[in-house]
């Protein structure tokens, strides 16, 4: 465990990722992998559903160990990736909180400011003394993703942020990612894709197990390999 | 520093959420344990409190693994803060093995001596 936070703040940061190979029962989820997240972007990950795509963010993030996985920052090995001091966080579709924590107490456990991740949702200061089981799924979800988004690392990954947020709370959460993007790298995946692809510097596509990068057009790309009706 | 502090307090909230079980278990086993020595008649069936045998520790380090497996199998997502903190699964259940095996000990001596 290395103590030094060595990887926020300063210069270009480049995640990458390969090698990640994931089968369950035999059948192949993940085989050709090369993910690429750098710093002052915002990456999307689309699929269908079961296609690997959380398995993917925990091999990532070092939660999955996955044998002969990659995952470099900067050209440099950093496997698990958690346990680097301020290198990458990762929202799970499931709760992140334990029960018995204030949101209070999980902001200062993670070094963020709550009142200045909360600008721009009048409503939750409010909340701040509450358990996350005591909120509405949306306002829990929001209050999990605003914590991560403005912890003090170089990368965040995020499992179907938008899950449960009303509309008028997901474009105050584009703009935060966007306003986010500024110092850190995030890779997002959510099947809200109308919300997510204008947040969207560079799109995947996990397909039969591989990775494909879109290109500009990917709206197109998307119908082509059956994401999307034309 | 911070990030160390960070983790010892990541550890010990861990440490809080499993205590219960573990306590409970703990109190469990000393009782059972010490019971012949507690509930002995003077000069008709006189024996010692054992402090810590080696009955006890093995029952304890038993029912340690079967509360980390049950956490492993039912309630996988409980990691994911941890990790955000940086924290694996080693690291927590180290932490929680070393308060509460020192508790433990503790306890069965204190026990021992009282009844010894």
């Amino acid at each position: 465990m290395g103590m030094k936070n060595e990887y926020v703040g300063s210069g270009l940061r480049v995640l990458e990722a390969d090698g990640i190979r994931v089968a369950f029962d035999g059948r192949p989820i993940l085989s050709d992998i090369y993910l690429r997240v750098q710093t002052g972007q915002v990456v999307g990950l689309l699929g269908r559903n079961g296609s690997g795509k959380s398995t993917l963010l925990q091999a990532v993030f070092g939660a999955r160990a996955v044998p002969d996985a990659s995952v470099r920052v900067d050209g440099r090995r950093v496997v698990p990736a958690f346990q680097t001091p301020g290198l990458v966080n990762y929202l799970p579709q499931a709760p992140l909180l334990p029960a018995g924590l204030t949101l209070r107490r999980a902001a200062r456990l993670l070094g963020v400011d709550p009142l200045a991740a909360s600008a721009g949702f009048p409503e939750l200061p409010a909340q701040l003394d509450c358990h996350l089981g005591e909120l509405s799924g949306g306002s829990a979800r929001l209050w999990q993703v605003l914590l991560l988004l403005h912890a003090n690392t170089a990368f965040s990954l995020f499992d179907e942020p938008f899950t449960g947020i009303m509309p008028v709370h997901v474009e105050t959460l584009g703009a935060a990612f966007q306003q986010a993007r500024q110092r850190k790298g995030l890779l997002l995946t959510d099947h809200r894709y109308a919300e997510l692809l204008p947040l969207c510097d560079v799109v995947y596509l996990l397909q039969q197990g591989r990775l494909l990068r879109l290109g500009p057009n990917f709206r197109d790309e998307l119908v082509e390999y059956g994401y999307l009706l034309a | 520093m911070a990030v160390w502090v960070t983790r010892f307090r990541g550890i010990w909230l861990f440490y809080r959420e499993v205590a219960p079980v573990l306590l409970f278990i703990s109190a469990a086993l000393l009782l059972v344990m010490q019971l012949p020595a507690m509930m002995q008649v003077p000069g008709l069936h006189e024996e010692k409190a054992s402090g810590m045998s080696a009955g006890l520790l093995l029952a304890k380090l038993l029912s340690g693994l079967a509360v980390w497996y049950l956490v492993n199998e039912l309630r996988p997502q409980r990691y994911w803060f941890y990790y955000n903190l940086g924290l694996s699964r080693a690291w927590l259940w180290g932490g929680v093995a070393a308060l509460d095996g020192s508790l433990f000990i503790v306890a069965a001596q204190i026990i021992a001596r009282l009844w010894a």
